[in-house]
């Protein structure tokens, strides 16, 4: 009856359209009271829930992204990328493609991406003839990238979610491999819907223009080696490291580039306050639900479940996969790592699976739910950038969707693709 | 079963306390017969210990196995056991905290809507490092310590002439690792569990601080029970704790066991007397009030 | 009617830009401490341990704060599907229990939040020295807000104004 309350509230609201956040801690006051537990819980669970010095990582990385973005090191590095892969089949699609490697490099946030790298390239694409849907999937798939790729705060989320005890940095560079073969699967299926219809290539402009564009980019990418560099060399911690990359952008915006000024500077710090509020609202009421799915056991009655389904580990991968494939196409990434964690992470470890390669599994699951119809809050930026209704763009995504499921289901069953690179720093 | 008690703990499965309380719980149900039932809720599944002592004063769950750390801001009289050095051994701190003087500390929970049951064994923390063995109080100089985030062991570390950083645990491994703090500090079983001797191969057994944790029950659900049952979960309290230190004395062996044979360099004979001669300022700083100088005289006149 | 609540919504619209400017400070502040933490920790050999529990209760007041300014922005994240296939009349009673069951939870953080403050006033928090109230205080000053905001979402709606909603409508300052 407790979980008939807590999930019957929480999708009656849901689809009412209250925001997900009060859903969340609504439902979970609803049942406070009918089990008849002081209300206060709720409350205090919120408010300990956004009260965890990891989660700071959050605010300071989305700050890093915005004032990137607003101070001119996002299109430097577009550009960089179209100097390098613009020749290929499919040019401005694996430039995309590239410039998210590049992006993800020194951001976490997907959507950050999406509307970053899609403001830039998606017009330019449009311009020179290519699809606008072609545009607005390339832009949104790749996005996820930004995810896997160092920095990445949703690693952060999933952390805390975890309890706090697995290493952020054995996350961190957790993500890389499987991040890199995503860009590698993506770009294939950009160059195989180029090639059915056709685009055109550009003529590579040569090394010099190469060789300009590094420079003019080197700051920008100088980050990723100061993140990382610094992490690995103990000058600061992993979610210090966030931190750091505020100071570092805000730096090279205002005195290398000279594109920080004041009336950006503020735009940047109320669009980072906006973005964070949203999230940390969500993972605060999260908290509140997440302890009642304790309370009421729902983690230990779940392993119970999946034992008895099946003592195969690879079907129970394969269950959770499709689950948060479900889940992650009704609701956003960061309450539902919030959410899952708790519940799959002990099932996954019972399984034997590794709570860092869990991770990535999970990470880059949700992401491919960020590009999914109903709820994706990327497709709806990708969208928003390329001024198309979401049904003409997923009408055509199909093989972008392939692409990244393919990458999904190696990460999942090939461990060594995530914990390898960890394991050569231990 | 009528009742069914759940209790919080932020250690994970299998670890002496939460195997403590879980056969607390066995003795209460049959010497109730099945009336009443604890569930123990383990991994800090509904929070952190700050977190989990208000839902316990709040009635929101009714047992709680924490450590006093927590409590120090809160009750006076859990600063004491906490003051480094203030035992001489565990044998010393058993000795006290069985007695007449843990009772009284046991007591003072009471104004704050909870009720103090036992005291549970946590070992003696000391401190490990990854940069050289520590022998004496100039090696610890300008070392960088992660402690937890608590006014007294701050004071402590940086009166032994370190550098106290206070710093969430889940980070700590990786700061070890690549040299943001030199080391820590904990016992045994922590040391070996968290995997920081992997990183941290120097462990000096200074013993600085052998802290008892707690099970504290929630106020309004102790109200709730007959004066029996009360006397029932008291009575079952106290037996649980001779099965808890055999429990924490094999963990401990094997903890010590794996460290050492993963080759940790162990200091283990200094002469701790300039360690707690040290220490003077920070007795001024914290044993401020007259029941708290007696707390401290009477613990250390206690044989 | 609409008069009325567009001179209201001056005044909670410089409510509102007071809560953001203040949230921001809170984020610029945020960085000035961790960046503080790191130098003194890595260049000064000299840890500190304020830096931290600072940071943490800034993070409380701007998450809180800026969520409210959400409320009357819009921008928080909401699952649209079923509110496309409605009609307006339906849509905009569904926004209306929406906002009410917000309302709801709002004054659960001001009364709740309250209630925790009063109980750790006598704690005093680690490393800060100040009382264990300030913990839940960021909690009461979002919560209060939340209503507020709320309260004039129903009023604008009820007086035929448009409602600031994700993807949707913009406010008018
Ligand atoms: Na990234
Ligand atoms: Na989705």
């Amino acid at each position: 009856m407790e979980l008939l309350i807590l999930f019957g509230t929480f999708t009656t609201l849901l689809l009412i359209g209250t925001p997900v956040a009060f859903c969340l801690g609504v439902s979970s006051f609803a049942t406070i009271v009918y089990i008849g537990l002081p209300p206060v819980v709720v409350f205090q669970r919120l408010n300990s829930g956004v009260s965890v010095f990891a989660l700071m990582a959050i605010p300071f990385f989305i700050y890093a992204g915005e004032l990137m973005v607003r101070g001119d090191i996002a299109r430097r590095l577009v550009a960089l990328a179209g100097a390098l892969v613009g020749h290929l089949r499919g040019g401005l699609g694996q430039v995309n493609i590239t410039a998210s490697v590049l992006f993800g490099g020194i951001s976490g946030s997907a959507a950050a991406d999406a509307s970053a790298i899609g403001g830039l390239m998606i017009p330019q694409m449009k311009a020179r003839g290519y699809d606008v849907d072609y545009g607005v999937n390339v832009t949104v798939v790749s996005s996820i990238i930004a995810l896997m790729l160092p920095p990445s705060h949703n690693m952060i989320i999933y952390s805390i979610s975890a309890g706090g005890r697995i290493s952020i940095a054995d996350l961190f560079t957790a993500g890389i491999l499987p991040g890199l073969l995503l860009a590698l699967s993506l770009m294939f299926a950009a160059w195989y819907v180029a090639k059915k219809r056709n685009y055109p290539i550009d003529p590579f402009q040569g090394w010099g223009m190469v060789g300009h564009l590094l420079i003019n980019a080197t700051p920008g990418i100088l980050l990723i080696a100061i993140i990382f560099g610094g992490v690995r060399s103990g000058i600061f911690t992993a979610s210090e490291s966030s931190c750091i990359a505020v100071v570092y952008a805000l730096f090279i915006t205002a005195v290398a580039y000279r594109t920080m000024h004041w009336q950006n500077f503020v735009l940047a710090t109320t669009a980072a306050v906006r973005t964070t509020a949203m999230v940390l609202l969500v993972i605060g009421c999260a908290a509140s639900f997440g302890w009642l799915l304790a309370y009421l056991r729902v983690p230990a009655t779940l392993v119970a479940f999946m034992q008895d389904i099946s003592q195969n580990p690879l079907l129970v991968l394969l269950l959770i996969n499709v689950i948060l494939l479900i889940l992650g196409t009704f609701m956003d990434m960061s309450p539902l790592i919030v959410i899952t964690t708790p519940i799959f992470l002990p099932v996954a470890q019972a399984f034997g699976v590794d709570p860092v390669h869990f991770g990535v599994i999970l990470i880059l699951n949700l992401g491919i739910g960020l590009c999914t119809p109903p709820v994706g809050a990327v497709l709806f930026v990708g969208c928003a950038v390329g001024r198309i209704t979401v049904w003409d763009a997923v009408r055509t995504i199909w093989p972008f969707y392939f692409a990244a499921f393919a990458t999904l289901m190696l990460v999942t069953y090939v461990p060594s693709l995530s914990l390898w690179l960890p394991s050569l720093f231990h | 079963a009528d009742i069914v008690l759940r209790s919080s703990d932020t250690h994970p499965d299998g670890y002496p306390t939460v195997e403590a309380v879980k056969y607390l719980g066995e003795l209460v149900k049959e010497r109730s017969n099945g009336r009443i039932e604890i569930e123990v809720f383990h991994s800090a599944q509904l929070g952190q210990e700050k977190d989990t002592i208000e839902q316990t004063q709040f009635g929101v769950i009714d047992m709680n196995r924490v450590s006093l750390g927590p409590f120090n801001n809160i009750i006076e009289e859990t600063q004491v056991p906490s003051l480094p050095y203030i035992f001489r051994s565990v044998d010393h701190m058993h000795k006290v905290m069985d007695g007449p003087i843990g009772q009284e500390i046991l007591d003072a929970f009471s104004d704050h809507d909870l009720v103090g049951l036992v005291f549970y064994d946590a070992g003696s923390r000391s401190f490990y490092n990854r940069q050289k063995p520590v022998e004496n109080m100039a090696d610890l100089s300008g070392m960088k310590f992660r402690v937890m985030q608590s006014d007294l062991f701050v004071d402590m570390v940086n009166a032994l002439g370190a550098n106290a950083t206070p710093m969430p645990y889940g980070e700590v491994y990786s700061s070890i690792q690549t040299g943001v703090i030199d080391g820590a500090e904990n016992n045994w079983p922590s040391f070996e569990s968290s995997g920081h001797f992997e990183v941290a191969g120097y462990y000096t057994l200074d013993e600085h601080l052998i802290v008892p944790e707690v099970l504290v029950m929630s106020k309004k659900s102790w109200d709730k029970l007959s004066a029996e049952d009360q006397a029932l979960i008291r009575q079952a309290a106290k037996d649980s704790v001779p099965h808890m230190r055999k429990l924490w004395a094999e963990r401990e062996a094997a903890s010590e066991a794996k460290v050492r044979e993963a080759g940790v360099k162990i200091v283990s004979d200094i002469d701790k007397t300039p360690f707690i001669e040290a220490m003077k300022p920070v007795y001024e700083k914290y044993v401020t009030s007259d029941k708290l100088k007696d707390l401290v005289a009477r613990i250390q006149a206690t044989e | 009617m609409q008069g009325t609540m567009r001179d209201i919504a001056r005044i909670t619209g410089t409510m509102g830009r007071i809560a953001l400017w203040l949230s921001g400070t809170g984020l610029v502040l945020m960085t000035a401490f961790i960046s503080v933490q790191v130098f003194y920790r890595y260049v000064l050999n000299d840890s500190q341990s304020w830096t931290e529990p600072a940071s943490v209760m800034l993070m409380g007041w701007f998450i809180f704060l800026g969520a409210a300014v959400g409320i009357r922005e819009g921008y928080h994240l909401s699952f649209d599907v079923l509110l496309y296939v409605l009609p307006l009349k339906v849509k905009l009673v569904l926004h209306s229990i929406s906002d009410a069951v917000v309302i709801a939870f709002g004054g659960g953080m001001v009364w709740f939040g309250a209630e925790l403050a009063e109980k750790t006033a006598g704690n005093k928090l680690p490393s800060l020295g100040i009382s264990g109230a300030f913990d839940f205080l960021p909690l009461v000053g979002g919560g209060i807000l939340i209503v507020l905001f709320s309260l004039e979402r129903l009023a604008r709606r009820a007086a035929g104004l448009p409602t600031a909603r994700f993807g949707e409508t913009e406010l008018e300052d």
